[in-house]
């Protein structure tokens, strides 16, 4: 049942690959056959994966994962064959730490205890491009790091580390925050060294981040934040005071920022600025304006066109060539996905999981809805990579890495309410192999 | 906190609907704003990647065709015109940066292969890249085009042919033009600047001067005020005016001189020969302002010709406000001078009409379109556009004009090969003011042969130097015209 679905995935990606070389020079390219049997084999090595080591896990996380890196994966290649080249790379690394975390990471509840560690990590992280001689800027944001070959954006970690930081925090402190025990006057406020610890952290993050100039992610990280500091106290009046304080935060970057006016002055009007800074937003507008019901085919349109169309625009370009039936099955695919990652949170017994589940959900759902929202002009644009979609090896090994804790959380949560076994993990296995020798060998 | 995390996921979802709304305002509500905005560039990029038919001439010359060349190891496909600048102001050009013009313009849909017609060919045929361009095929020829071109040689100005039966635009040549294929050819690195210098250019190289410009007529006018004042029976063969050298009409005391100052007079078929001045201001002051306004609109001055190709200007003559306190400007543009201007189509059209018993046709330059099997998808009929005069007095005019070739203005110039007598009437349209070094426009505008007219031609040569200024349209443009009409009636037949 559960192959039947990422076989889809995979077939679905595999002939639109084939339009998509038959769209452009209508022929086959030499190397489909190799490239369709790698595809096969990643599909099948990720499917026994989650098989052998989360079975119990939501059946629908990897085939939708892989619904959206396919049609990623070829929109790429139909738009440059060195990205195509790189981006296969990627995927490969991608699967390898989807892999990977499975095997290491087997019951999440442990990381809580790991919640300094990863807010430390998170924070080097998010250093790292500050340092002389490895960061760099690039697209006017300071949030790349030179590692000889490789060129990465240690953000995209860093918003895993982060997000695991808070909700170990708040599964600790949660019900001493939302008892609001220290009073001035008639307000009942949390003891400050309740909060203040969290409220630094969360500080120091944003501060970074606005100071990388990355504004997708800084709104990212503050919502993420509201969100779970208010999903975690169960009060409503966290969430408005977090986003009055964002409307406030707004308005002040507004009035001191050059680059944040200039982005919502396009955003109300890009057409003034066409041949400047509007241009890159017009020309997405051009793109889903000609990609219509059906699109133009793969292969078929001139996303080209459109600047950074394989990162921060792809979602244009696959308006262009899949039109709306393409864009809305990526919709689609991000609803039900967010569906699959809050049903876990909701599933799941542990605070710590619940947390971290709604955490992580939000991170792909709201950075999704961040640029396809902007691309669309229905929030000013902010560059951040459209998960599982765009171009970067980064985002694409970040999010496989935040869905293999997903799939893991969920496969846990199917255990605690009895829906499977709660079987022996990998290294408890590996344990109870070694007692039983002991054991068995005698005394002497 | 499950409530709350399915309070967020309805959030998100609310989200995500937001963005599914906003999708369709893109890709349904308002995607034909967005693909016929100027500055989008993919519906050209789409055509300038497939496909793209021929235009044809008469004779069967092939004047615009879609090329496959390498560009940087890649084939790419590129416009060309073999003809090089001979059919410019017709063709137009295609290209990427600077979009296209004229037919290339008017015809895409033919060209590109998007009429309802082809599309269905293509619809029938879904798995095959099937080309279906279509050719335009021009009523002009490339033998009158070249020989028009030739005769006009260096000279600023514009000629006409039109056949006098259907308005069929023979050949339509203006100098300077320009060559397209600068334009086009996608391995040349200079095209914005040769783009800037022809934009930059005040003789306009890029406009069909022919047809899209308008200049004084001169005494060619006094066609349209003798066909006026016959039709109004103020004047007849028998009318005769008095020998004098000045006339000062009403409202002024500067008088008004024939050509070069001459003492001039007789019946209308002296005057009209030898072209005399004073004549014809009489006959536009008698007439008054109403009626050779309102004769002009007949003739259809005012108005866009009714051309085939983009953007054709209109010849205007004036309002009859303008006459009213105005008599001595109501004179003068009686013989061709002062607010006048005349569309070098229009001049031709002129003697068409004479031509054609009093019938002014609709010129157009496509015959027919054709798809790639050779099917006809549209197919020009000749049409009435007005009919300004009646076939006697266009009879009576066709007199007057042979004896313009015969011993008047054009008797130097006009003698036809083989005996074929044609019929003309010359203008030389003065544009200084008196004092000033002497400037004017040279015309002709005739038609042949005069007793079974097939073919009307206009001539016009600028008066932008001493040497075309110093001569008369008889001398200038009456060569240049028995040349282009020699060699139509050679290659037409008798």
């Amino acid at each position: 049942m559960k192959f039947r679905l990422i076989a889809l995935a995979g077939l679905i990606t595999a002939f639109a690959y084939l339009l998509a070389a038959l769209g452009e020079n209508s022929e086959i390219p030499a190397g489909a056959g190799t490239f369709l049997i790698v595809l096969l084999l990643l599909v099948v090595v990720a499917h026994f994966a989650v098989k052998y080591l989360a079975s119990a896990a939501d059946r629908l996380f990897l085939p939708l994962a892989v619904f959206l890196h396919g049609i990623g994966f070829v929109m790429i290649t139909r738009l440059s064959d060195r990205l195509s080249g790189l981006q296969a790379t990627w995927s490969l690394i991608g699967i390898g730490a989807f892999v990977g975390t499975l095997v290491i990471v087997q019951r999440v509840n442990d990381l809580a205890r790991y919640k300094w560690g990863f807010f430390t990590g998170g924070v080097f992280l998010l250093l790292l491009p500050l340092v002389p001689g490895l960061g760099f800027t690039n697209g006017g944001a300071r949030i790349w790091v030179n590692l000889g070959p490789i060129n990465f954006q240690p953000g995209e970690f860093a918003k895993i580390a982060l997000a695991i930081f808070v909700a170990g925090y708040l599964a600790e402190r949660r019900e001493l925050i939302a008892a609001g025990t220290w009073t001035i006057g008639r307000l009942h406020l949390p003891e400050p060294r309740d909060v203040l610890p969290l409220l630094m952290a969360w500080g120091v993050s944003v501060v970074v981040m606005v100071g990388e100039k990355d504004l997708g992610s800084s709104l990212l990280f503050f919502m993420l934040f509201v969100v779970m500091l208010w999903v975690a106290t169960e009060k409503m009046s966290y969430l408005v005071v977090g986003l009055s304080m964002f409307a406030v935060g707004a308005v002040i970057a507004y009035n001191m920022f050059d680059h944040v006016r200039d982005r919502v002055e396009i955003w109300l009007d890009p057409w003034s600025q066409y041949s400047g800074k509007g241009y890159q937003v017009v020309q997405g507008m051009f793109a889903f304006g000609a990609g219509g019901y059906t699109g133009s085919g793969l292969g078929k349109g001139f996303p080209t066109r459109i600047p950074a169309a394989q990162n921060d625009f792809i979602f244009a370009a696959i308006g262009e060539e899949l039109g709306l039936l393409g864009c809305t099955a990526i919709l689609a695919a991000f609803v039900l996905l967010i569906g699959a990652g809050l049903r876990t949170a909701s599933r799941t017994q542990r605070p710590f999981e619940q947390l971290l589940a709604t955490g992580l959900t939000l991170i792909f759902g709201l950075q999704a809805f961040i640029i396809i929202g902007g691309v669309l002009r229905v929030v000013p644009l902010t560059g951040v990579a459209l998960p599982f979609v765009s171009y970067g090896g980064s985002s694409l090994v970040a999010n496989y890495v935040l869905l293999a804790i997903l799939v893991r959380i969920s496969d846990g949560a199917a255990r605690q309410v009895g829906d499977a076994p709660d079987t022996l993990t990998l290294s408890e296995r590996w344990e109870l192999r070694k007692l039983r020798k002991a054991a068995n060998e005698p005394a002497n | 906190m499950n409530r709350q995390i399915r309070r967020l996921a309805l959030g998100l979802i609310a989200c995500y609907a937001i963005l599914f709304l906003q999708l369709n305002v893109w890709q349904v509500a308002r995607s034909d704003e967005l693909k016929d905005d100027s500055r989008n560039n993919r519906e050209l990029l789409r055509d300038f990647n497939s496909p793209r038919g021929r235009i044809i001439t008469a004779d069967e010359v092939v004047v615009a065709e879609t090329i496959e060349r390498d560009l940087d190891g890649n084939v790419v496909r590129q416009r060309t015109y073999p003809e090089r600048d001979l059919f410019a102001n017709v063709t137009g050009y295609f290209t990427l940066g600077f979009g296209s013009s004229q037919l290339e313009r008017s015809e895409n849909d033919v060209l590109a292969g998007r009429t309802a017609e082809q599309q269905l060919q293509l619809a029938q045929n879904l798995f095959t890249d099937q080309d279906v361009s279509g050719d335009v095929i021009l009523a002009m020829r490339e033998d009158i085009q070249s020989a028009a071109k030739e005769a006009l040689g260096e000279r600023e100005g514009s000629v006409v042919v039109l056949d006098v039966r259907t308005g069929a635009v023979l050949a339509m040549w203006s100098w300077p033009t320009f060559d397209p294929n600068i334009l086009s050819d996608r391995t040349r690195t200079d095209t914005l600047d040769w783009f800037n210098f022809l934009n930059a250019d005040n003789r306009k190289p890029l406009l069909a001067n022919a047809y899209q410009e308008r200049y004084m007529p001169g005494s060619t006018f006094k066609v349209i005020t003798t066909a006026t004042a016959l039709r109004d029976s103020l004047i007849d063969l028998t009318t005769v005016w008095e020998q004098e050298n000045a006339f000062t009409p009403p409202q002024t005391t500067d008088p008004i001189e024939n050509y070069g100052g001459s003492t001039c007079g007789g019946d209308l078929t002296e005057v009209f020969t030898r072209s005399c001045n004073i004549p014809f201001a009489r006959i536009a002051l008698t007439l008054g302002a109403k009626k050779l306004v309102r004769a002009t609109d007949d003739w259809g001055f005012g108005e866009n010709l009714p051309l085939d190709l983009p953007r054709p200007v209109a010849s205007v003559f004036g309002t009859v406000n303008d006459f009213e306190d105005d008599l001595p400007m109501l004179a003068i543009q009686g013989f061709g001078q002062g607010n006048a201007q005349m569309v070098p189509l229009h001049m031709a059209m002129v003697a068409a009409t004479i031509a054609n018993g009093g019938k002014m046709m609709v010129p157009y330059v496509v015959s027919s379109t054709v798809d790639r099997n050779g099917k006809v998808l549209t197919s020009t009929s000749p049409t009435v556009w007005r009919t300004p005069i009646d076939s006697e007095t266009a009879a009576i005019l066709t007199e007057l004009m042979i004896g313009v070739v015969r011993n008047g203005t054009a008797s130097c110039c006009m003698q036809l090969a083989n005996g074929v007598q044609a019929a003309a009437k010359t203008g030389t349209a003065q544009l200084n003011a008196k004092g000033e070094p002497m400037r004017s426009h040279a015309w002709i505008t005739a038609f042949a042969p005069a007793n079974a007219p097939k073919i009307a031609i206009a001539v016009m040569v600028k008066g932008v130097n001493d040497e075309v200024s110093a001569s008369t349209g008889g001398r200038l443009a009456g060569p240049i015209a028995k040349r282009v009409l020699d060699l139509a009636l050679r290659v037409l037949g008798p």
